[in-house]
């Protein structure tokens, strides 16, 4: 075992563009995608035929067929056949998660060298057979006679034709996603047009970096596309104020298609390694992932907000570095719902939140805004939920070595089931 | 030398139908005749269908073997003009080779032209080759060579011997088993247009004179290179000897063998070891 642990290097990443839900994707499977997305990062850093330590993936709409999708993939990409890998699966934290146990290998000297990804599709999502369906056909499998095949057969009612949809709905309440996060939004008084501002920040920041090019090397071009289908370059808070809500009730609703992100399809994969193994194969570090923390809420019955567990992780993870919240130069915090994003940084400036719910002395205080999410996120580029982590760790990565060295960013990631996944990068 | 540009690919039923009806009194030289198509786009719906029938994954590059679906009705074309010297009904493809020259991009506009050439001598009839070329940007990216065998025809005085051999090596590990339904031909038929009766059904088949229904060639052949996905050259030749036929349904063994930065691999009964198919994959 090594003797002490040493900080992972981003080494650099791939994604293909999102697409939207039934676009440009719409018949690629999660396999697909993920093997386009490693073979392009193969491509990226001269990896073909190449050992990596290890791949760790995953996706969060996944059938049962690839239940060793990452294997699977690899199989199919550039990479040598003798990679190992495995699949991750947190929700919308799968591809923060999965770089955080790759980085966490490399800091123990168990890896030199490991790629993290995630990958979803919302259209070519898996449908399950009816349950009492499944139930009978079972059944009917198990059955030894004649007899009992037909007496099982015999309980296939016309309803049960009717398949299982997966619905973004979390299983213990029944509610989606965007329902819970209107309930958020309306505790927090989030205003509409706040959630529309940041809206447009984030469209204007991702066509922005892509007009300077800085995704030249961070996003691989597939089936036709070039860029996230999302993205709207030409949105303003007046274009935005005219759609109607779709989560909430009533008056106090806000929560739109624009200020909301939308089902998307995609993937994306991130190179990590020790410092040496970069050195030797003459490839860049553009940042080490310094620290990473998780939190969870009981959103069921206890009170907290379906997507307010980063608000929880964070000030542990700050504690442990002995950092604020203020000493950060970039901040990523997904945007599952702008609400979500001004939730969160609105609890952290709350004194009464911070110290009842957080258990804190003083308020963590507000963040400079013009520090965060400066590439854009997921309102303008979509979510592909296991994907999103590959893309801000990627992203952020960038970002800080552009910015030269030293300086330090915070990645924030809600899920569903109430969790959240945070992260320290530093250049 | 004639050439021939069609604006959209021919109706391939409707071919096969003149096929039947014009198999009888063929006969002189090949004709000094090429079909192209200029400009040809890929439809992402075929492609992903086509992806799906033969287990390639849906990539940015076009499957290698999938300009051949492009090439092959303007084939069939050629093959059923009334200057063909020889029957359609009844040619077996015996050998296929593509050289693929660079990737090609699934959003490339390509041209494709087709010719007949190199009428040769076999011990039991005559052999034919279907050529094709495609190009992109003006360069070529992509050949196609189709070797059919007429039996107890016979090709003109001073024709060249066959070409039949595929070389080969020992291929003795087996590294997949495919089972094959029995609709596997009707499937491939759908997305290649290759509806030769023969394919289709049990039925159909045996009025050609096979027990059963027998699986594209060139089905096999995607399905093998697809299993190599991830571990083709970019430049790439592929050669495959079509053996015995593989009947409908089938369970069946992929056996390969890393040969000078290629393959050789072999499709074989798996309880039987009946060769189906052989090929050999090598960087160009």
């Amino acid at each position: 075992m090594a003797p002490q642990t040493r900080k992972a290097a981003i080494v650099g990443g791939n994604r293909i563009p999102f697409a939207r839900s039934n676009g440009a994707y719409a018949r690629a499977s999660n396999q697909d995608m993920l093997t386009a997305t490693l073979d392009g990062l193969v491509a990226r850093f001269g990896l073909q035929g190449q050992q990596v330590g290890e791949v760790a993936a995953g996706a969060v709409l996944k059938h049962a067929r690839d239940f060793n999708l990452t294997r699977e993939s690899v199989l199919g990409s550039r990479l040598s056949a003798a990679t190992p890998a495995y699949d991750v699966q947190q929700a919308c934290g799968t591809g923060l998660e999965a770089a955080v146990l790759v980085a966490n290998k490399i800091a123990l000297g168990q890896l030199e060298s490991g790629i993290a990804g995630g990958v979803d599709t919302t259209s070519d999502a898996p449908m399950a057979l009816n349950e009492d369906m499944r139930r009978v056909l079972l059944a009917v499998n198990n059955a030894k006679t004649l007899q009992q095949r037909l007496s099982a057969l015999a309980g296939i009612r016309p309803g049960q034709l009717v398949p299982e949809v997966p619905r973004n709905a979390e299983p213990r309440t029944g509610l989606a996603m965007g329902d819970h996060a209107a309930i958020t939004a309306a505790e927090w008084e989030i205003g509409r047009e706040e959630q529309d501002e940041l809206t447009v920040r984030s469209h204007h920041n991702l066509a922005a970096a892509y007009d300077r090019g800085f995704f030249d090397d961070l996003v691989t071009p597939f089936l036709g596309l070039t860029r996230d289908q999302n993205l709207r370059p030409d949105t303003s808070v007046e274009k935005l104020a005219k759609l109607k809500p779709v989560f909430g009730q009533g008056e106090g609703a806000t929560m739109t298609a624009g200020n909301s992100t939308p089902l998307t399809d995609g993937a994306s994969a991130v190179l990590l390694a020790s410092d040496e193994w970069a050195a030797e194969h003459d490839l860049p570090v553009l940042a080490h992932l310094v620290d990473a923390q998780t939190a969870a809420v009981d959103y069921v019955h206890g009170g907290e907000g379906l997507l307010m567990a980063p608000a929880y992780a964070v000030p542990v993870l700050l504690a442990r570095n002995g950092l604020t919240l203020q000493d950060f130069d970039f901040y990523e915090v997904h945007e599952a719902f702008a609400s979500t994003v001004l939730a969160t940084l609105k609890a952290w400036e709350s004194p009464e939140y911070c110290k009842e719910k957080l258990g804190l002395d003083a308020p963590l205080g507000s963040i400079d805004r013009a520090k965060l999410n400066v590439h854009g996120s997921s309102l303008a580029a979509g979510h592909p939920f296991a994907a999103t982590g590959g893309r801000i760790v990627a992203t952020l990565a960038k970002t800080l070595h552009e910015a030269g060295p030293g300086k330090r960013g915070l990645i924030s990631i809600c899920a569903a089931g109430g969790q959240g996944v945070v992260a320290i990068l530093e250049s | 030398m004639t050439r021939t540009v069609l604006d959209a690919p021919p109706a391939m039923p409707a071919l096969f139908a003149r096929a039947a009806l014009t198999a009888r009194g063929r006969g002189g030289d090949l004709p000094d005749t090429r079909l192209a198509r200029v400009g040809v786009e890929v439809d992402p719906a075929h492609l992903a269908d086509y992806a799906r029938v033969c287990r390639f994954p849906l990539a940015d590059s076009l499957p290698v073997t999938y300009p051949h679906l492009l090439a092959f009705p303007l084939q069939v074309a050629l093959m059923t003009d009334r200057a063909f010297p020889l029957a359609l009904p009844g040619l077996v493809h015996v050998r296929n080779r593509i050289e693929q020259l660079a990737p090609i991009g699934t959003g490339s506009a390509l041209d494709v032209e087709v010719w007949a050439e190199r009428f040769a001598t076999h011990r039991s009839g005559a052999t034919v080759d279907l050529v094709a070329s495609v190009r992109s940007g003006g360069d070529e990216v992509w050949r196609g060579r189709s070797t059919y065998l007429a039996r107890g025809a016979s090709a003109p005085e001073g024709a060249p011997e066959a070409d039949v051999e595929v070389p080969v090596g020992e291929v003795e590990r087996v590294s997949a088993r495919w089972r094959v339904p029995d609709d596997a031909g009707r499937r491939y038929a759908k997305v290649s247009g290759d509806v030769n009766p023969i394919h289709l059904s049990g039925l159909t088949a045996k009025a050609f004179g096979f027990k059963r229904a027998i699986a594209h060639g060139m089905w096999v052949k995607a399905r093998g290179l697809a299993a190599l996905s991830g571990r083709l050259p970019d430049a790439v030749s592929v050669d495959v000897g079509f053996r015995k036929p593989l009947f409908l349904p089938s369970t069946v063994a992929l056996a390969t063998s890393p040969v000078d930065g290629g393959w050789d691999w072999a499709v074989r009964g798996e309880k039987s070891g009946v060769e189906h198919v052989v090929g050999v994959v090598r960087p160009v």
